[in-house]
């Protein structure tokens, strides 16, 4: 033979060949999970108390542990590794071995249950790091930090079981998102406002779902979502979202924010025995959709994001002038041209009687001292004196054509509120006597010196700005 | 009676005992391949041998001459197939089930991860080595005597091996197969963008209808995976084989590879033939040979074979083998150390962002981004209609087996390739830098920008470079040599811009880590 060119070519090729499939083989002998196994399998035998646990110690097979749960399409592998979870010699054994914290395990077996029903991560994977899922895994649900895991019990059991039998983190959350006002701006289950995003299924949202930019350490849903509680404009720089947090209450939401789910679980899973509907009276419901926005309602606050001022709506001059019929027509229609959007039915899911029980929340503080009447009717107005008056004197805040906004302090007056809802009379009646509270002066009387008949041209004008195209 | 019956069971007695003899002898015809005439026995008695010639040109064995590349993208294929059969094996063509069938392969199938590794790398590396085959075919102008028929079986197998990747990169339903698909059936709709513009895509949308019959629905789902799965594991490999061996058989009616037509043996040669041993048979010793006549040349020609050929048992099969082994080394070697990727399950709600085609497209991709019609189809088709009409075009066929034909032809091909890179580099940069006419003119009717977008301009350049070089040297292979270099240097330039140079909503950054974090 004299090819010596291709005979070499051969030979190194073949050896080449050899030697990674042998250090294939080798490599898949030793994975992560056999390793621990083997090192279980060694504490089991090295600390058995007698012959016959030895013997059974002795005995234990190194192989693949997999959990398969049909009813959950579950397939978790996690106790190849962490393979005394439930072996209660392990309770003081370090990681992977120790045994399941808590009596979880004896209600939840399992066999039954799995583990990434509760935990996420990927249950299929057979190494630390991609069934942990964290970093860049390419997997959408990573293992759950323990400080949020009572996420998951709140999947199947109702609320008063889980304040009884130790899930309170998650009650004290979802207490705090019916308080804290979340759904003013967040729809859930189609009831809430529009100016954030919907939160269905939100914690079932993958990692790609939300923009990590911003967050800090491990770009994973459950920093993100905290860190956005902490400081919303660290994480979204153009959010709009007002938070008012104490120490923990970002976690306690963060907890609930991951029980809420698109996932159903099996009905022979869940647990629910006592379900407790959470209050709907006026000041549950006022807290619900209002109070993100307008807290207690006694002051006016000037917002720096909303770049305008939140009327304060439960404090009594507002209350004297405006009578339940019309803060109900505000709250249905809404303020177009602000962050105050419509809470009809159709818009916000919120039923009508819903809205009644919050306007006569919202009245409860009124002190039945109506106004002296305007009578608005009664006058013959003049809309060209009207439109002289206006451009004097209110179009330094309204605008010239009433449009509001853009860093100018008055509302918009050319919106189907101002220009359908809202009658003449209530109109004149705020020119006259102002909003306290607000930047919105008196004009009437001895305050700017507007004269009553001032006043209703002004009004007549300004109820023009709806027809103009 | 009793003796016949006896006989009988003597017979049958004594075929048993040779049962071995016999049933070897049945395999193997002609013996143990120790003489010439078994050797010569041995390739055309054997079904899957005979296919290739009795004895081969020493040219055809010279590493330096056909690199091999041909081989390689056949035994990639081999490869590909048999480390496909046990991918099937596990995987569930379902979209609830195929991305955790993957998984499975992944974790807990022994040997799964390389064997799925092993898969994915022979399928992408035979589009390289297809495209290498192609370059060197086409260098030692082998597309000629005959052989233009064969160029465009090769051009069909090229597009077939581009077909199996593509299908293949959808099945594992992860994020990147999902946008891919989605990417893929934009493209196969992007006829849409002249009929909107001829204002009849309410009368006959055949990019809308392509699209749909490819998907088998109007977005990615059951169907299409259905659909790119039997593309994947039936029709394609069943076309590519079918092909393939009329390539094969082509090879040989052509009369085998080609190879100048002045040939000197060197004597390297000696490295990689064994000369016939010219003994018994038809060279039998008790003949003695006289000189008949002078001839010219070095020394009498006693240990070459007809024609400058050697044996092909044991010569070309040796070098097959060692060709095989050696592709098969080097997959494996890099399995072994880089995994073929897995995002996460495709999710129709959260697009990737930059959404890309596999990398043998993104060359398209970055077309595409400048028209859909142009870049999708357009530009690929006209130069593949290039590239199957090189054959008919040149006929200059004296330099058939000579790399580059002559200095010439290197010399062109070295200023086709610095002008293609320049010039290309140059169209990108200026466009990347200072957009199209859609930036200048917001309002210019789209299809002045079809008709004259960076591809077609450079479209145009190349033809216009390629007949230059025709006008200038008088040549038409050296035109055939300036329009490939150019296709060749525009498929990397633009796979390159596509792959690396582009990132999320298609801006431009000089490397991934330049990315924004998401």
């Amino acid at each position: 033979m004299h090819s010596r060119f291709y005979l070499s070519l051969l030979l190194i090729s073949s050896l080449v060949l050899m030697m990674f499939i042998g250090m294939g083989v080798y490599r898949e002998m030793t994975s992560e999970w056999k390793t621990y196994q083997t090192e279980y399998k060694n504490m089991l035998v090295r600390n058995a108390e007698d012959d016959a646990a030895r013997k059974r110690a002795e005995k234990l097979e190194i192989g693949l542990r997999q959990n398969y749960v049909a009813s959950l399409n579950k397939s978790d592998r996690c106790m190849s590794c962490h393979i005394g979870v439930e072996n209660p010699y392990m309770a003081k054994a370090d990681q992977p071995f120790t045994l399941h914290s808590g009596d979880y395990i004896e209600n939840h077996p399992v066999d039954k249950f799995g583990c990434t029903i509760c935990h996420y991560g990927q249950g299929r994977a057979t190494n630390k790091k991609e069934a942990h899922g964290k970093g860049h895994t390419h997997w959408d649900y990573p293992i759950i930090p323990t400080k949020y895991i009572q996420s998951a019990c709140a999947k199947c059991h109702d609320y008063k079981m889980l304040q009884e039998e130790g899930a309170e983190l998650v009650v004290k959350g979802e207490k705090l998102f019916r308080e804290k006002g979340c759904r003013g701006c967040h729809k859930l289950n189609g009831v809430g406002g529009d100016l954030g995003k919907a939160l269905d299924g939100i914690g079932s949202k993958p990692r790609a779902y939300y923009a990590m930019k911003h967050v800090v350490g491990e770009h994973t849903a459950y920093n993100w979502i905290k860190q956005h509680f902490d400081d919303p404009r660290a994480i979204v720089p153009t959010s709009e979202m007002r938070v008012f947090m104490e120490e923990d209450e970002s976690d306690l939401l963060t907890t609930y924010i991951f029980s809420i789910r698109e996932e159903e679980m099996p009905s022979k899973y869940r647990f629910l025995k006592n379900i407790v509907t959470p209050p709907r009276d006026g000041e549950s419901l006022y807290k619900m959709f209002c109070v993100a926005c307008h807290g207690s309602g006694k002051i006016s606050v000037y917002d720096e994001i909303f770049d305008r001022t939140i009327p304060a709506i439960t404090n009594p001059p507002f209350l004297r002038s405006a009578d339940n019929k019309t803060i109900k027509n505000i709250v249905m229609e809404g303020r177009g041209g602000t962050q105050m959007t419509s809470w009809k039915t159709t818009a916000s899911g919120l039923k009508e009687e819903d809205v009644d029980k919050i306007v006569e929340y919202v009245a409860s503080s009124r002190t039945y001292e109506r106004p002296e009447p305007f009578n608005y009717l009664e006058f013959q107005t003049n809309i060209d004196s009207g439109m002289r008056l206006y451009n004097n004197r209110c179009s330094y805040c309204h605008g010239k054509e009433g449009k509001g906004g853009n860093r100018q302090l008055g509302i918009n007056l050319k919106n189907s509120t101002v220009q359908q809802v809202l009658d003449p009379e209530f109109l004149a009646l705020t020119i006259r006597d102002g909003r306290e509270g607000t930047p919105m002066p008196s004009f009437g009387g001895d305050g700017l010196g507007l004269s009553d008949q001032n006043i209703a041209d002004v009004v007549a004008y300004v109820k023009t700005f709806g027809k103009k195209k | 009676m009793d003796g016949t019956k006896q006989s009988g069971l003597v017979k049958f007695k004594d075929n048993l005992f040779t049962v071995k003899d016999s049933l070897l002898g049945s395999f193997i015809r002609s013996g143990a391949p120790t003489s010439d005439r078994s050797r010569t026995a041995i390739m055309f008695n054997n079904f899957f041998l005979h296919v290739q010639t009795v004895k081969t040109h020493i040219n055809t064995l010279r590493p330096s001459y056909t690199l091999g590349m041909g081989l390689i993208a056949l035994f990639l294929m081999i490869i590909a197939f048999i480390s496909g059969i046990f991918l099937m094996v596990y995987y569930n063509p379902s979209i609830e089930n195929a991305f955790n069938s993957v998984k499975d392969i992944n974790f807990v199938v022994s040997g799964g991860k390389l064997m799925r590794n092993v898969h994915k790398w022979s399928g992408e590396a035979m589009i390289i080595f297809v495209l290498f085959h192609m370059t060197r075919v086409f260098y030692t102008s082998s597309y000629l005597r005959g052989r233009e028929f064969n160029w465009l079986i090769g051009i069909v197998l090229l597009v077939l091996t581009f077909l199996l990747n593509l299908t293949g990169y959808m099945l594992p339903w992860d994020q990147l197969s999902y946008w891919a698909l989605v990417i893929v059936a934009n493209i196969i709709a992007a006829p849409l963008e002249m009929t909107d513009i001829m204002g009849v895509t309410k009368y006959f949308d055949i990019g809308g209808i392509s699209k749909e019959l490819f998907l088998g629905g109007l977005v990615p789902g059951k169907e299409a995976l259905n659909r790119v799965y039997l593309f994947h594991i039936m029709l394609l490999p069943a076309a590519i084989l079918i092909i393939l061996g009329v390539h094969f058989w082509r090879i040989r009616k052509d009369g085998g590879l080609t190879r100048p037509d002045k040939f000197d043996r060197k004597d390297t040669d000696t490295t990689y033939i064994t000369p016939p041993d010219k003994t018994g048979d038809i060279f039998p010793t008790y003949k003695t040979y006289g000189l008949m006549e002078l001839a010219k040349g070095k020394t009498p020609a006693v240990d070459n074979d007809v024609e400058n050929t050697v044996l092909s048992w044991p010569n070309l099969l040796i070098a097959e083998l060692a060709v095989m082994m050696f592709t098969l080394a080097a997959v494996v070697a890099y399995s072994f150390y880089i995994d073929a990727p897995l995002k996460e399950l495709a999710n129709p709600a959260i697009p990737e962002n930059p959404a890309k085609a596999p990398w043998y497209f993104l060359g398209l991709q970055e077309l595409v981004g400048y028209s859909a019609f142009m870049g999708g189809q357009g530009i690929p088709m006209a130069a593949l209609l290039g590239l199957a009409l090189i054959p008919f075009l040149d006929r200059e066929s004296e330099h058939t087996g000579i790399w580059f034909s002559n200095k010439q032809g290197l010399t062109v091909t070295i200023i086709s390739f610095i002008v293609g890179t320049v010039g290309l580099i140059g169209t990108l940069a200026f466009t990347i830098q200072y957009g199209w006419f859609r930036n200048w003119w917001p309002n210019i009717p789209q299809i002045v920008i079809v008709m004259i977008n960076p591809g077609t301009i450079w479209l145009g350049f190349v033809m216009i470079w390629s007949l230059a070089t025709i006008k200038i040297t008088g040549s038409t292979r050296m035109g055939a040599i300036a329009l490939f270099t150019i296709f060749l240097v525009s498929y990397i330039i633009l796979t390159y811009t596509g792959t690396v140079l582009r990132g999320p909503n298609w801006d431009f950054f000089w490397s991934q880590s330049e990315w924004p974090i998401h």
